[in-house]
């Protein structure tokens, strides 16, 4: 698991700087929360929403690959904003709990302002 | 009929899909929406509460039209506790009074702020002015200066929700409307409201501090952890249940605010229908905003809460001689595993 996280944040980091220039992956995570959702997430510098959004088939396939070298099942992969700016700080897969579904992943409209939804699976 | 006024996280997907449901489920009582501006769409202004979006005037004009097409008023919030003077200055007045001209013109129905300078500026208007829980009106002096300064909605400091003579008194002392929050779960008299809501409000500004925060959390991580150690400050925080929404209609509170703008778009639906329909089965937690953390924390049983409301109208407050919600919180409150 830690080679598959390290290498991941590397892949990362390389694919971006590929499609978009000068990206810069500081940290990569596994995470756990409280209500059962696991996840893989990535803190970023250098993205901007305007990549996500022309790039963002690649950049969602690329997460999913890295989230199930991880073992995380990429349900839904988003991007977080920075609030209010352009700059696109994290992107996230998560395998989500049933209340997540619901909440998160059942509006049509992207959960909240700050995210944009690259994929979200079909469970209904 | 009592009115509803429902947060907005601010994107436009999200204001058609809290429009859908409440017209597809006939939620009557839901008068409008509120959003948050911030930065982008005005330099220096900051708010109460974290803003997570940043629409420009021609997205507010876009959305507000969309919700009069429906029926529903739109409101924006700039409830900042701290513009750092800028607002005294020429720059910033003009600014402004700009602002406040340009959301006029796009047809938006009302402002929330907490300044009483701009509630003054705002007198040059016609869109509403609704005194933000922000400006802390807790007594019927405090309620009644501020309609002199041109208030048209008084949102109460949430720390007198349940104060029901102080309540009764405000709305005796003013003719504007008064307005309650309802599902805030801030600790009651919280040492640290002030100073985290002016931190949120320069953070959400460009008035930020010199050098990065090395303890931005300071507030809210205390504020968990107070309560972690003495959860009855759950049960004695000024949240209101759905089912307790008429005691404030008996006494003359027609309007009615849920908390809730940085939540995702179908967490503010679900509150919607809880307070809508007066009903909730389960962890009142679920429904409460500020902070939702708790929710994976405690349960609490709404049920089970049903009636404490009359002790809480008539209690003192003077919980060291008390107990009451020491005990509630023996029956209503486990924690979760
Ligand atoms: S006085 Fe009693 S009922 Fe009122 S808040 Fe304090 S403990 Fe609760
Ligand atoms: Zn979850
Ligand atoms: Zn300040």
């Amino acid at each position: 698991m830690k080679k598959e996280i390290s290498e991941g944040r590397r892949k990362l980091e390389e694919e971006l700087r590929n499609l978009v220039g000068n990206i810069f992956v500081p940290e990569a995570k596994v995470f756990g929360m409280v209500c059962g959702c696991v996840g893989f997430a990535v803190d970023l510098r250098g993205l901007q929403y305007d990549d996500v959004d022309v790039f963002r088939e690649k950049i969602s396939a690329i997460m999913e690959e890295i989230s199930k070298s991880v073992g995380v099942e990429p349900e839904f992969v988003y991007a977080r904003n920075l609030p209010g700016s352009e700059e696109v700080v994290t992107l996230t897969a998560r395998e989500l709990c049933e209340r997540c579904k619901r909440e998160f992943a059942e509006s049509k409209a992207p959960p909240r302002p700050d995210i944009v939804v690259l994929k979200k699976k079909r469970w209904k | 009929m009592p009115r509803f006024i429902v947060p907005h996280p601010g994107h436009f997907p999200a204001l058609k899909e809290i429009i859908e449901v409440k017209e597809a489920e006939n939620l009557k009582e839901v008068e409008g929406v509120f959003m948050g501006v911030m930065g982008g769409s005005l330099e220096v202004m900051g708010s109460g509460r974290g803003v997570l979006h940043a629409p420009l005037i021609e997205e507010i004009r876009e959305q507000t039209e969309y919700a009069h097409q429906h029926g529903i008023k739109m409101n924006i919030a700039m409830n900042s506790t701290c513009l750092g003077g800028h607002h005294l200055t020429f720059e910033g007045y003009k600014m402004f009074e700009w602002y406040f001209s340009e959301l006029n013109k796009a047809g938006v129905d009302g402002v929330i702020v907490a300044e009483p300078y701009l509630v003054e500026l705002l007198r040059d208007f016609p869109m509403k002015t609704t005194i933000s829980v922000l400006s802390y009106v807790d007594a019927p002096q405090r309620a009644k200066f501020f309609e002199d300064l041109g208030a048209d909605v008084i949102t109460v400091d949430t720390n007198i929700n349940r104060h029901f003579e102080l309540l009764k008194g405000i709305v005796k002392a003013v003719n504007c409307d008064v307005r309650v929050i309802v599902n805030e779960g801030c600790l009651y008299r919280c040492p640290f409201r002030y100073f985290h809501y002016n931190l949120a409000s320069h953070l959400s500004s460009l008035n930020q501090p010199r050098s990065p925060l090395f303890a931005p959390d300071y507030y809210f991580d205390k504020c968990i952890n107070i309560r972690l150690r003495n959860p009855t400050q759950i049960i004695k925080s000024p949240w209101i249940r759905p089912e307790d929404i008429k005691e404030y209609e008996a006494i003359g509170i027609t309007c009615f605010k849920l908390s809730g703008r940085t939540k995702a778009v179908n967490w503010i639906i679900e509150c919607m229908r809880s307070y809508s329909h007066r009903t909730f089965k389960g962890n009142l937690l679920e429904i409460l905003d500020c902070p939702q953390m708790l929710r994976d924390m405690f349960y609490i049983e709404n049920e089970k809460l049903e009636g404490s409301i009359e002790q809480w109208k008539r209690c003192k407050k003077i919980c060291n001689e008390c107990g009451y919600c020491d005990k509630r919180t023996q029956e209503v409150l486990t924690y979760l595993k």
